[in-house]
């Protein structure tokens, strides 16, 4: 497991960053290439602290803009991603049962969808998300996985894809 | 460039410059919006949404803090659609503020208060619904509770482009949106050098000083404590003020009588502090000219700017003179040397001080303060007690003190100048002017210049280092070869000075560094809701009071002089660096 972290990881944090010295939107563009290179996808504090120094930018800017975009995970992120959509389309064809349903399967209890961007489960397997719109409101419910919109989905389809992902499979 | 147009307010036309904001043009024209997150030259944040005003033409109501006038323009500042927006805005602002205007310490200071009464709100219309952390008490200096925040902007804006600091940004987004520091650790472990800037522009009471108004009750409440007070300079220049009295209101007698009703036992002036650092740090400078040591010597009174260098300049520490602020000498002073002669217990002794100044209460926490405990711990161990003591028990700034004074029911207006008590009361006009930007620089040059010349000088005032440009600098020939000096208050100015001996560039000698613009009468404790116009008149005071000092020059100063005689021996002598000096570290955040 360890061996496959440090395969996908070809380029140091330190490298990424400084490549985007006095380039525009620096700030943004050195966020997103480190946590894209992050083995957990997400940006640590040594990530920001380093930005900081290396783009002289203060601490507390670098924080702001990383909490600002809900792109930007400064927790861990599990191996696979969930995306639950919360459009009003979705909501009413059930997203909210279907959110529900993953969060207790993987024995999560405390979720609060208005405060928190996203939950991983303790076993770092999987991070559930919600998002506002897909923009796919004619498949509703619709619930992306590792970048695949997976469309009119119900609890049972819901129940066999995280058994997969569980198992190790591809979804 | 000034671009004269004709734009119509209210039916007036009127020639405004296109450069202003339409706030800017419609003071000129005699009306005054109401703003809560703009302050001029300070924060334009468009945030709050109270400044609206109604342009012909234009679809929805439009900023005027941030929206300049165009030729022609005809603008309604309080027409009833514009009263609703601003009623709204405050409204909305209201729904998540606690209700806890009793008990806030800008109860009486409050923007928010005031524009709610003056927009004429007068029922919770909207319902709150945000969640907050406990409030921020990280810090010795400074606390800041999110509850009462109203997203205004300023203290953000004062952090980063005033200071230079930005210890604290906006974080989070939409409902979630909060003021707060790097990882959300808390102000004792950001950036913040605890200057306290950001408590001056706060609107409300989100950030305030730490109150220690009530350790200090406690002190004087008990018969075993003898209790004394030093005070600030710029204190007598800003207390009037805090009490209502006009900006530059002097009152220095007056405030020793109030202290003295208050019942301290001895009212005392950190003045007398601020001479005998002049005389410690001109032999410093001095010692350094003559024996190469680090030029250029910069100035170690202010802790905020202590603050700022060990967090961002810890390469350039040996730069700073290695005297204690005059609060700390004072505190060493008087627990040696004072409780000595006075026969008092240091045990029981508690020195208060009166600051203008939030990083001073932090100053005071520094856990090498504590002179005096190690200069008697093995000379009377029953007088000294087993605990350590601080140098410096507690300083208030000047806001906590007029709050005493309220409480207490005292007119300061009613009362007799008084003087303050012997011998750690006695100081010169020299010491008067450390309270504004250049003072110190001034001190230093009138007893450095009589120190190498041996003769008087002609004239007193060095002007060149007087008054609020950013940075100032003069030459002084001393002994035949020329000094070069500069003045910077303010740290995003102190920062110029700072890259430039970085850089190896710097072409000064000794450079006087102040946290706050304005250098204290600006500090970061006064009284707030002061423009630059309020911390002038402050400073003109002070200087005011210089000149009308018998004595002027701080190696003038005849209980400075006992003081050596008695004590001390001779300037940068063995006692001197145990009481009167100290050393800096690197700060990590």
């Amino acid at each position: 497991m360890t061996k496959t972290i440090s395969n996908s990881e070809p380029l140091n944090v330190e490298s990424i960053i400084d490549s985007w010295k006095g380039r525009n939107g620096s700030l943004l563009g050195a966020l997103e290439q480190a946590q894209q290179n992050d083995p957990k996808k997400y940006l640590s504090e040594t990530t920001l602290r380093e930005i900081s120094k290396r783009l002289d930018i203060p601490l507390s800017r670098v924080y702001s803009v990383a909490t600002f975009y809900s792109f930007f995970s400064l927790k861990p992120q599990g191996e696979h991603l969930l995306i639950v959509c919360r459009g009003t389309a979705c909501h009413t064809r059930g997203s909210l049962v279907l959110l529900n349903e993953a969060l207790s399967r993987l024995k999560i209890k405390e979720f609060n969808e208005k405060e928190e961007n996203s939950v991983t489960s303790s076993d770092n397997l999987i991070t559930i998300r919600t998002v506002a719109c897909f923009g796919q409101c004619a498949l509703a419910p619709v619930i992306m996985v590792d970048g695949l919109v997976l469309s009119r989905m119900t609890v049972s389809k819901l129940v066999s894809l995280l058994d997969k992902l569980k198992k190790g499979g591809e979804r | 460039m000034e671009n004269l147009i004709d734009i119509t307010i209210d039916g007036q036309t009127i020639r405004v410059d296109s450069n202003e904001n339409i706030v800017e043009a419609c003071a000129r024209a005699g009306v005054k919006i109401p703003t809560l997150c703009f302050l001029k030259d300070i924060s334009q944040n468009a945030s709050c949404g109270v400044c609206v005003v109604e342009v012909e033409g234009a679809k929805s109501l439009l900023r005027s803090c941030v929206q300049k006038p165009t030729p022609g323009m005809k603008i309604r500042t309080s027409s009833p659609r514009v009263m609703r927006a601003r009623k709204a805005a405050v409204e909305l602002l209201l729904a998540n503020h606690p209700d806890e205007c009793l008990s806030c310490l800008r109860a009486d200071t409050c923007e928010l208060h005031t524009m709610a009464n003056l927009l004429g709100v007068r029922a919770d219309r909207f319902p709150g619904y945000k969640k907050y952390p406990p409030a921020d008490n990280s810090s010795e200096g400074i606390i800041r509770d999110d509850r009462k925040c109203i997203l205004c902007g300023r203290c953000v804006s004062v952090c980063e482009e005033t200071q230079g600091v930005s210890a604290i940004a906006f974080t989070g987004r939409g409902t979630r949106t909060r003021v707060a520091t790097f990882m959300d650790r808390g102000l004792a472990q950001s950036a913040c050098v605890q200057c306290g800037q950001c408590s001056l522009v706060c609107p409300t009471g989100a950030i305030t000083e730490k109150d220690e108004s009530q350790d200090v009750y406690g002190a004087l409440g008990d018969s075993r404590l003898s209790v004394v007070v030093q005070t600030a300079p710029a204190i007598r220049a800003s207390l009037g003020e805090a009490l209502g009295l006009p900006a530059g209101s002097l009152v220095t007698g007056q405030m020793v009588a109030a202290l003295r009703r208050l019942g301290f036992s001895k009212v005392f002036d950190t003045q007398f502090a601020a001479d005998l650092t002049i005389i410690e740090e001109g032999n410093e400078l001095l010692e350094r000219l003559s024996h190469g040591g680090t030029l250029p010597m910069i100035t170690s009174c202010s802790p905020g700017w202590i603050n700022f260098i060990e967090g961002f300049y810890p390469d350039l520490l040996d730069h700073v003179s290695t005297c204690k602020s005059p609060q700390q000498m004072f505190g060493a002073v008087a627990k040696t040397y004072y409780a000595k002669n006075a026969n008092i217990a240091p045990k029981n002794m508690r020195v208060v001080s009166i600051m203008p100044c939030t990083a001073k209460k932090y100053e005071a926490r520094r856990k090498e303060m504590i002179s005096a405990w190690d200069w008697w711990k093995d000379k009377d161990p029953e007088s000294t007690g087993l605990r350590p003591f601080f140098d410096v028990d507690w300083a208030l700034t000047t806001r906590e003190l007029a709050r005493m004074i309220r409480l207490a029911g005292i007119d300061i207006t009613a009362l007799p100048e008084e003087d303050f008590d012997d011998p750690l009361g006695k100081s010169t006009g020299a010491a008067t002017i450390f309270g504004t930007t250049g003072g110190v620089m001034e001190a230093a040059l009138r007893t450095v210049y009589e120190i190498v010349e041996k003769k008087p000088l002609e004239s007193l005032d060095f002007i060149q280092v007087r008054g609020f440009d950013s940075i100032k600098s003069a030459e002084v020939l001393l002994g035949g070869s020329p000094v070069r000096v500069a003045v910077a208050h303010g740290l995003s100015n102190a920062r110029i000075l700072l890259d430039e001996i970085r850089a190896g560039k710097s072409r000064y000698h000794f450079i006087e560094i102040m946290s706050c613009p304005g250098g204290c009468v600006g500090g970061g404790g006064q009284p707030v809701l002061a423009d630059i116009e309020k911390k002038k008149a402050r400073s003109l005071s002070l200087y005011e009071e210089d000149r009308r000092l018998p004595i002027r020059k701080s190696h003038e100063n005849p209980a400075i002089t006992t003081l050596y005689e008695e004590f001390l021996g001779k300037p940068l002598s063995h006692l001197s660096h145990e009481l009167l000096h100290t050393s800096y570290k690197a700060r990590v955040f």
